[in-house]
């Protein structure tokens, strides 16, 4: 069996999940402060992959990227990047994609913490920051782990997309959904079964290590 | 409250058996046809004027022809399959799927292809420069128009030269929005899609010299189901070797054996 693709989805997950902590905590905690037209639109925006078909995205990124218009022949031009059919190109589309997963369960997890907590840190001489990274985020320690797993979990299963704009190129843009897609087609089922086999039981156990982690709490990791 | 939702379960019921027999009653005269990827854009022609000469409405369903030749195997319930090689096809023969062997239709030309303004003339030292970032190339384990143009590459000592600027598409049709969009700088396809008429986008291209991959000849086969092979299935089968259809295959950029 070929593993490129199984570890090329491991390291497009990881990075995405990465990224998506750094951009996640922070717009999480902004977007938990309020209810301004333009938080609620910003927060519509992140939840739209959640329901819209990928193939729109995937259309899309394509459109937005060909080196002929916009945006995609100013980085062709300038920066000398193309998007579609790289590595890069999967990772921003797996930030878009996989961003409600991120945002979600923080968001709603420090809108349940009581007022309070950030007040009486406030009342002690607290900075904001200092506030939500060490009285805050201590909190919601569960909610970010599950926003963790779920996103790396949900970057895995990703097909849609790649399948549109990642041009199956080993090493570089096929990864294991792919891969399973690809010899299902030329009917190769044994290999189909070998990554379809690995996935599932990979996914299995992370589900389960979300659940028990947060078996105190009845809510689906979703939230 | 019990006597309400056993109401709602009632009539959640009877609506989707209504919604399942709406959508058997329109399948009477229609015969659903598997097409490779190439035809993509004659199909609709073709079905068009068959329906005009006997009623019959063909649903095309487009894909790679090992794609479609997967799903026949595993029971689509499909009436012809109109393949981009003799291979697929006689495959099927060979498990049962049809009585008799592969008819060649036609014959597919290759040709190289882009939105840029670039000289397609000298494509072979032209797709080693920088000038090509992508090409894009349809799987040849599944598509015999990526199968071609590998024979093609290779034939011409390209192919690892040019492997790693190689994107691959899962049929012609995916090659074709590759080359189309413009991601792709160039892409190796099928003469139909610059035959097209509906086709709006300036493109520019060259056919691949014949003598480098072995002629496409693209089978048909009519399939066997559960009753037998219907009326306006054979019909369908017969009118795609009649003149009517050689003639609109022909426009497309098609060869007529």
């Amino acid at each position: 069996m070929d593993w490129a693709p199984i570890w090329l989805s491991l390291k497009l997950a990881t990075i995405t999940t990465l990224l998506l902590l750094v951009i996640g905590l922070p717009l999480a905690y902004w977007l938990s402060k309020g209810r301004s037209v333009v938080r609620v639109m910003l927060e519509a925006l992140i939840t739209m992959p959640l329901v819209l078909p990928p193939s729109v995205l995937g259309f899309y990124l394509l459109v937005a990227f060909s080196p002929r218009h916009g945006i995609g022949a100013w980085l062709a031009h300038t920066f000398n990047i193309q998007f579609v059919f790289s590595f890069p190109g999967l990772v921003l589309a797996s930030v878009i994609y996989s961003m409600p997963f991120m945002i979600g369960p923080i968001k709603s997890a420090l809108q349940q913490l009581p007022i309070s907590l950030a007040q009486a840190s406030y009342t002690l001489g607290k900075t904001e920051r200092e506030t939500f990274v060490k009285v805050l985020l201590p909190n919601i320690k569960s909610s970010v782990l599950t926003a963790i797993v779920m996103t790396f979990a949900h970057t895995l299963g990703e097909f849609g997309v790649v399948l549109m704009i990642g041009g199956n190129i080993p090493g570089v843009t096929k990864v294991a959904s792919i891969a399973i897609y690809d010899s299902v087609e030329g009917m190769d089922y044994h290999t189909a079964n070998n990554y379809s086999l690995l996935l599932f039981a990979f996914t299995f156990v992370i589900v389960t290590v979300v659940f028990i982690f947060n078996r105190n709490k009845i809510k689906s990791p979703l939230e | 409250m019990l006597l309400k939702i056993n109401k709602l379960y009632i009539s959640i019921f009877l609506l989707t058996i209504c919604f399942i027999s709406i959508t058997s009653v329109a399948s009477a005269q229609t015969i659903k046809v598997a097409a490779a990827a190439n035809l993509q854009s004659v199909i609709g022609v073709l079905g068009k004027d068959f329906k005009q000469k006997t009623g019959v409405t063909v649903e095309p369903i487009i894909g790679s022809s090992g794609k479609l030749v997967a799903q026949i195997s595993n029971g689509a319930p499909y009436d012809v399959f109109l393949s981009a090689d003799m291979d697929f096809p006689a495959k099927l023969a060979k498990n049962g799927f049809t009585d008799k062997p592969p008819v060649v239709y036609a014959l597919g030309s290759l040709i190289i292809c882009s939105t840029q303004n670039i000289d397609l003339k000298n494509w072979t030292k032209l797709i080693v420069t920088d000038k090509v970032s992508k090409i894009a190339i349809a799987n040849a384990a599944i598509a015999p128009y990526g199968r071609a143009a590998e024979e093609a590459l290779k034939k011409m000592n390209l192919l690892d030269k040019v492997k790693p600027k190689m994107v691959y598409g899962e049929s012609v049709s995916q090659v074709n929005t590759y080359i189309t969009t413009g991601v792709a700088t160039l892409g190796f396809t099928t003469q139909s899609l610059v035959m097209d008429p509906a086709n709006t986008t300036k493109l520019n291209w060259q056919p691949i010299d014949p003598k480098t991959y072995a002629p496409i000849q693209q089978g048909m086969v009519l399939l066997k189901n559960k009753n037998g092979n219907s009326a306006p299935a054979v019909k369908f089968y017969q009118y795609m070797l009649s003149s009517s259809a050689k003639s609109i295959l022909k426009k497309y950029g098609y060869i007529i054996p």
